[in-house]
């Protein structure tokens, strides 16, 4: 008996895993309902789901580069210090002094700007495959909602390094929030904490970037999964896009 | 009243509930984040005599985020470097003698009437006096800057 | 859904009239030979996708480093001063018009638009021939706004004048 054998049929691996392993297709569907991960799958999907021009597996790449985004800044937060006095300094400490620092704030700044794109790219994506029609129509409300999300995560962790680029983004950024009417000037003070980008706006800026605002994606995201999960057998009119019907 | 029963009576009344409760939160929080410092420039800034200030070009001010322009012997303007239209720093620039905003383009004369670019306005002012030979700048004190294709008095 | 005049057969109860259709929309049920276990098509799938993604990202972050200009300064702005890239459109379009227009209107009107997709648009047809307003729409907007973002982001230098991006390369990422 090989040993993952053994340790799935022994007590531990028994209460751990439930299902026996994944030989039969009923064992496979079972293993949907006592997995915690698996369960934002369904079961079966029809063929099309699989295929890449479906849906070039946008929207994975979207959670993926989230995923990487999560760990990435978990190891940054260690390293850095959201005030005027420290945060740029941090940042050189992290490039030149921190091992693989370089390495975990570029890949951090990369994957932001590609989780635009791929988000961006997935809602092309489902658009020109109609995806959006009834009854699906909710789940592109709640995809537009994290395209917003996932835009302003970037836009508040671009102020973080406290450089010239940073600065003077977030002035141009947060003047636009001045012209809206009737609450524009309160909502930009709220923003900035004061009258000009300064200590107050870099926490803010933080607290939204590492706290406010994944806590939202992560919850909205799963809205997002589990509606997709439950509408995976849904067959749409003329669904291969080569019949008439 | 009496013709609500304890049903639907009750029925709105958790609505009710919630519904005074979310606003009850979203007051708090308004209040509890807004700002209560007036962090930033200091609000009065000494300056230099009215004669330092040169009859060509500008003389800024970095503590009050301004420049200093005088227009003739009796009329010194202090103008804020804050361009009216997204609150980037609007440089002089001595060979064309006006204010060019990086950010957005807009134009301004040496005397911070508006000339072209998307700014809703002129450069804004602040208001000024001389104590003791001395300009001083009140930077709480701010003038709206004229409207395009006006000039300001 | 409810059959307007159900047919009482002699001599049974009537205890309910229910469609007879599934619980969720009224699509048909793909046939059985359509579907494939998720497992293990679609997670091997997802599983080289997530590879893919990791390594692209590695490779881009060992080869190119992220930019950090010089410290924060809000007495000198720097010239030109560029948005990050995804609202490189939305400043060129601030540079065009009043900011109540390009700063609040315009992004406004594209994020409710979008929101509002899926109910202006009723046609249930998911055949591309079937759908050429919405498509072309769409492709306009888009193609509108990719040109936007790249004149704003490649296309302009100093005091937001235009530059040719093989003569001067103001794009900041």
């Amino acid at each position: 008996m090989k040993t993952s054998e053994r340790i799935r049929k022994s007590t531990i691996g028994r209460s751990f895993f439930r299902n026996p392993d994944r030989v039969t297709e009923r064992d496979r569907a079972a293993g949907h309902w006592s997995n915690f991960l698996l369960h934002l799958y369904p079961v079966k999907v029809r063929k099309v789901e699989i295929t890449f021009k479906y849906t070039a597996f946008l929207g994975v790449a979207s959670v993926v580069l989230f995923g990487i985004l999560t760990v990435t800044g978990i190891f940054l937060m260690f390293f850095y210090v959201p005030s005027p006095a420290n945060a740029y300094g941090d940042v050189q400490t992290i490039q030149n002094q921190v091992a693989f620092g370089q390495f975990l704030r570029n890949s951090h700044r990369w994957a932001a700007h590609l989780m635009v794109l791929a988000v961006a790219a997935h809602l092309a994506r489902v658009f020109y495959r109609g995806a959006y029609k009834p009854p699906k129509e909710f789940n592109w409300v709640i995809g537009v909602v994290l395209l917003v999300l996932t835009l302003l995560l970037s836009f508040t962790g671009y102020l973080l390094p406290w450089d010239q680029l940073a600065y003077w983004a977030v002035t141009v950024g947060t003047a636009m929030a001045a012209y809206v009417p009737l609450v524009g000037d309160q909502v930009q003070e709220l923003l900035l904490g004061g009258p000009t980008v300064g200590a107050p706006t870099l926490l803010r800026f933080y607290v939204l970037h590492v706290a406010v605002l994944p806590v939202a994606l992560v919850a909205v995201l799963t809205i997002h999964i589990w509606r997709w999960r439950k509408d995976s057998m849904l067959t749409m009119d003329s669904d291969q896009g080569d019949t008439d019907a | 009243m009496s013709d609500m029963s304890r049903r639907s009576f009750l029925s709105t009344a958790w609505k009710v509930s919630f519904g005074l409760l979310a606003a009850a939160g979203v007051i708090t929080t308004w209040d509890l984040l807004k700002p209560t410092l007036a962090a930033g420039v200091d609000v009065i800034v000494k300056t230099v005599t009215p004669d330092a200030v040169p009859s060509a070009g500008v003389l800024e001010v970095p503590a009050a985020r301004g420049y200093l322009v005088k227009v003739d012997e009796e009329e010194i303007l202090a103008l804020s470097e804050v361009c009216t239209h997204l609150g980037c720093r609007v440089p002089y620039i001595d060979e064309s003698g006006q204010f060019d905003c990086p950010c957005h383009g807009s134009k301004f004369t040496r005397e911070g009437d508006y000339i072209e670019g998307p700014a809703p306005r002129g450069m804004d002012e602040y208001g000024t006096e001389v104590v003791e030979g001395v300009i001083v700048i009140d930077t709480s004190d701010v003038i709206a800057g004229p409207a395009p294709g006006s000039e300001r008095t | 859904m409810l059959d307007p005049d159900p047919r009482v057969i002699a001599n049974k109860r009537l205890l309910g009239v229910v469609p007879g259709k599934p619980g969720v929309g009224d699509r048909k049920e793909p046939a059985e030979e359509d579907t494939v276990m998720v497992w293990p098509n679609l997670l091997i799938r997802h599983a080289v996708t997530a590879l893919v993604v990791i390594v692209i990202v590695v490779l881009i972050a060992a080869f190119f480093d992220a930019p950090l200009r010089e410290i924060a300064n809000p007495t000198n702005t720097p010239n030109p001063e560029k948005a990050p890239w995804y609202f490189a459109a939305l400043q060129e379009l601030l540079a065009l018009f009043h900011p109540l227009v390009a700063g609040v209107l315009v992004p406004g009107a594209i994020i409710l638009g979008l929101v509002a997709l899926p109910y202006i648009d009723r046609n249930p047809s998911i055949d591309p021939r079937k759908r050429q307003i919405a498509r072309t729409a769409f492709t306009v907007f888009m193609l509108l706004w990719i040109a936007l973002t790249l004149i704003g982001f490649m296309f302009r230098g100093e005091n937001w004048s235009w530059v040719w991006p093989w003569e001067e390369w103001h794009g900041e990422l």
